[in-house]
């Protein structure tokens, strides 16, 4: 419980391919009368299935000041609700040989078990029940209160390159609330009570701000009947959509972060970009931008930095464009011992500049064929399935869309990739974020 | 409610009372049954009701053997994806076995395997396999080297040849092997940064001193340097053999494909290699404690217990009573007390590390310097109670339902399954494991159970190492 949402690289490397099929996973979807989203992914290798409901509410919808609502309440959402009292969930869960967990992030919260298809029952009942049901008693609030400070201890704090992507995150945010950590800091947890989270549960858990996905062993007309009957009757809520303000364009900013226990430089650039929500015409264009780049050990920035001019002894790059808001580009850089990152950074540029300017039809041609080989591999787990669907889904994405990605990525063309590109370079929000140890007279390697 | 529409018509009125009187009895007795479910029933209860039944799932795993080479190897044939994984290990080529003077040898072959094989140097070799959607990975664990590799049924033959000409071609070239080097090094420095690795790599030193279990898994930066292609060459010759060879395949192929595919693989490697036996740790288990002074977050702790081998006859009773004690997640008796009840950690587990030459059982938390103490105090009480007292009989059978109830999940993807079958070799589990493991678990009883827990959990033998601010 309290996994921060990790993006999986489903873009990189991972993205599939397939001759035969159009389609990444053949799933179907339908609404309930209450408005809750149902996707249905079958996959009939073993008799098992993962239940999962996204709410689209994380840290991004919290009130400024109370940083760390959406993730206390996902805890307490293990605590018990007026019909199945403290600890049952989990004890019930448990006796019924299910993996059940769930994380918060900027954009949702996801509540998820993996269990035999003979218990789905159950766990729709149980997962509908603390949708609707939920009761925070006092001493569990407290309690829970300090399990998710010790959680952020041990996550940001006992992490070396916790700060570091904390201030790189407010320097490129800013005003924008993706700028706060999921967790909230210290005295915002400190000071949360349990009204907000009784305020933000009422706000945004409701029927219509979720999707339910179920991957596995089930058919459609089953998961239909059981999706009625256990979370048919629950009421819609008005639910006020959270705004999400513009950044200011072609702002720039470097991060250099200096700490003792660290031992080695990093460099981090990271760009606030397009998504499916923001500019989404750039999204295809970008993720073959981010393969040819730093997909792998055959990327173009890979061969330049790593191979060629041996200033690095690591480079990758990430696109997630699935967000409710910009999504992010980020490349990640370790420097060859002896190079400073500062260095490091001058290099990537002119390595980048190199590699737009060799990217032609060819190598189009290249990298497509290999974001589009293994898309079969996909379909092959139906935790993968689930988290790709209801992640994608959750922050806007029609299933539409995430079925059609191998069309979308065939169509790609080159001009496509070159403005995508130009964009991102010369307009998106970007921050340089160097990390290096602190040497011990105080002075900066 | 609206006037009645039927006044006139008495017949018809009659007819929408008496519609209407049924549906109001309907819905009461429906809303009566409802609160009747809701209120006094176990929702237990809905599995039993379920429209989903428990299926019967079969999982026959065969034992193949090779026309060739006659090697052998067990297959689970699965065609609900056109993808095949294969997972092999080569027994006792793990970096525990790393000569003397040569450790970090076992990692270092692992990270050049890939980098270029027979004509093909590193970048041809991945621009194959990229474009193929064949994926190799190779690691050094600590008593094995194992790969795996996920192909298309589509590019099996090719998948075959590639995979074939890594194991017994490698390159090392000069440059590939300096880049592999100066990675390893950077990465050994960087440990150092984050607390965990740290207190991982104290523990295993503190347990196991000069033993080879004590090493740092990456070797020694003196090591790593005077590494040269002859001496991996030398490495691959001695422990890529058809002899210490283990093997699972799952996927869409059957035996007789199967054993064509590991042919192709493995028959020309060498029958006989030259391994490097490890001998068995002694630890004296003394109840001592390290304290490591870091200025952190929080404090973490590893803790070790004498534990048994796969094979021994306690292991499934300390299996299932290291599930309660501490192997549980949040129903655990320590997440129970340290967490769910008293809020001092984030985390608190414990496992059963069935290393070869040192079973143990392991117990991990970490908590902020100002509760730490209490957290640590309640651990122990926590496993003298447990030691005294052992399971009750609910506590045991809500184990046994969680163990047996979840054990279809670990076949959600091919990769785990060919994973499984080659674990189910090295343990000597049998061919038909997956048929009887639930039997296995059924069939512990409390006594033995509870002879693990007094057995086993002996807080005053515990030895701990810990990091952070004391």
């Amino acid at each position: 419980m309290g996994r921060n949402f990790i993006y999986m690289l489903l873009f990189l490397g991972l993205l599939p391919v397939s001759a035969s099929r159009a389609e990444l996973f053949g799933a179907k979807e339908f609404y309930l009368d209450n408005g809750l989203r149902v996707i249905v992914a079958e996959n009939h290798r073993a008799p098992i299935v993962k239940h999962m409901v996204w709410y689209k509410a994380g840290a991004a919808d919290e009130v400024p000041g109370k940083g760390g609502s959406a993730h206390l309440l996902e805890h307490l959402m293990f605590r018990g609700t007026s019909r199945v009292p403290t600890n049952e969930l989990n004890r019930l869960l448990e006796a019924n040989g299910a993996e059940s967990n769930a994380f918060t992030g900027q954009d949702m919260t996801a509540y998820h078990q993996l269990l035999d298809i003979s218990r789905l029952e159950l766990a729709m009942f149980l997962e509908a029940d603390r949708m609707q049901n939920l009761n925070i008693r006092p001493d569990d609030f407290e309690t829970e209160r300090s399990i998710v400070f010790q959680e952020r201890k041990e996550r940001v704090d006992n992490n070396p390159l916790g700060s570091f992507r904390e201030a790189i995150n407010r320097a490129l945010w800013q005003e924008h609330p993706y700028a706060r950590p999921v967790t909230g800091v210290d005295a915002e947890i400190k000071n949360l009570k349990k009204e907000d989270l009784i305020e933000f549960y009422q706000r945004y858990y409701a029927p219509n701000n979720a999707v339910l996905v179920l991957a596995g062993d089930i058919d459609v007309p089953t998961a239909r009947q059981l999706a009625e009957k256990y979370y048919g009757d629950i009421p819609t809520a008005k639910v006020i959509e959270t705004e999400m303000p513009k950044l200011q364009p072609e702002f720039r900013a470097t991060i250099t972060m200096s700490k003792p226990d660290i031992r080695g430089g990093r460099v981090l650039v990271m760009f606030a970009a397009p998504s499916y929500q923001v500019e989404s015409e750039c999204v295809y264009g970008l993720q073959v931008l981010a393969a040819y780049m730093g997909g792998g050990e055959t990327s173009k920035l890979y061969k330049k930095l790593v191979l060629e001019d041996k200033k690095a002894l690591s480079v990758s790059v990430d696109y997630n464009p699935i967000s409710r808001s910009y999504g992010q580009f980020v490349i990640a850089m370790i420097p060859a011992d002896g190079v400073r990152p500062q260095e490091l950074v001058k290099s990537f540029e002119s390595a980048w500049n190199e590699a737009m300017s060799e990217f032609d039809i060819d190598e189009l041609e290249k990298i497509r064929k290999k974001m589009l080989a293994g898309l079969v591999y996909l379909k092959d787990n139906p935790e993968d399935a689930a988290y790709i669907i209801g992640s994608m889904a959750v922050a806007g994405v029609s299933l539409d869309e995430i079925e059609s990605q191998e069309e979308k990525l065939k169509a790609v063309r080159l001009s496509e990739v070159r403005e995508a590109a130009e964009k991102l370079i010369n307009s998106a929000p970007e921050v340089v974020g160097i990390l290096q140890p602190l040497e011990k007279n105080g002075e900066k390697r | 409610m609206r006037a009645p529409r039927y006044r006139k018509n008495p017949a018809r009125k009659w007819c929408v009372g008496l519609v209407l009187s049924a549906a109001v009895v309907w819905s009461v007795w429906n809303w009566g049954a409802r609160v009747f479910a809701l209120f006094s029933s176990d929702p237990q209860a809905i599995v039993e009701n379920s429209v989903l039944k428990a299926k019967n799932f079969s999982t026959p795993v065969v034992e193949i053997i090779s026309p060739k080479a006659k090697l052998k190897a067990y297959l689970l044939e699965d065609d609900t994806n056109p993808i095949i994984s294969l997972n092999f290990s080569f027994k006792n080529a793990g970096y525990a076995s790393d000569d003397e003077d040569e450790q970090g040898i076992a990692q270092m072959t692992a990270a050049l395997l890939t980098e270029g094989a027979g004509d093909l140097d590193g970048q041809a070799l991945k621009e194959a396999l990229e474009g193929l959607a064949i994926k190799i990975s190779f690691a050094a664990g600590k008593d094995d080297f194992s790969g795996s590799m996920l192909t298309t049924k589509a590019n099996a033959k090719e998948a075959m040849k590639y995979l074939n000409l890594m194991l017994t071609s490698p390159r090392f070239d000069e440059v590939d092997i300096n880049r592999v080097k100066a990675q390893m090094k950077e990465a050994l420095k960087r440990q150092d940064e984050y607390p965990a690795k740290k207190l991982e790599l104290e523990f295993i030193k503190e347990l196991y001193g000069e033993h080879p279990y004590g090493r740092n898994p990456l070797g020694k930066i003196q090591d790593i340097d005077k590494i040269s292609a002859v001496d991996l060459r030398r490495f691959v010759k001695d422990n890529f053999s058809q002899n210490n060879l283990i093997i699972g395949v799952a996927g869409d192929l059957n035996a007789e494909e199967a054993a064509e595919f590991i042919d192709g693989v493995f028959a020309n490697l060498p029958s006989n290699g030259q391994i490097n036996f490890v001998k068995e740790a002694e630890i004296d288990f003394d109840g001592r404690v390290r304290q490591i002074a870091r200025d952190s977050g929080q404090n973490m702790v590893l803790k070790a217990l004498p534990g048994v081998s796969r094979n021994h006859e306690d292991f499934y009773p300390l299996f299932v009573a290291n599930y309660i004690w501490g192997g549980a997640g949040l129903t655990s008796k320590l997440s129970q007390q340290l967490r769910e009840k008293e809020g001092l950690t984030y985390g608190v587990y414990s496992y059963l590390s069935i290393d070869d030459k040192s079973p143990l059982l392991v117990v991990a938390f970490s908590s902020t310097a100002d509760k730490f103490n209490k957290a640590d105090a309640l651990l122990k009480e926590q496993t003298r109670i447990f030691r005294q007292q052992g399971v009750s009989k609910v506590e045991l059978k809500n184990a046994k339902n969680y163990l047996i109830a979840s054990y279809n999940l670990r076949f959600a993807s091919i990769e785990n399954i060919a994973e499984i079958l080659t674990a189910m070799q090295k343990y000597n589990l049998g061919l038909d494991f997956l048929q009887k493991r639930n039997d296995y678990i059924a069939n512990i009883s409390l006594k033995k159970v509870n002879e693990a827990a007094q057995k086993y959990f002996d807080d005053s033998k515990m030895i701990s190492v810990e990091i952070g601010k004391f």
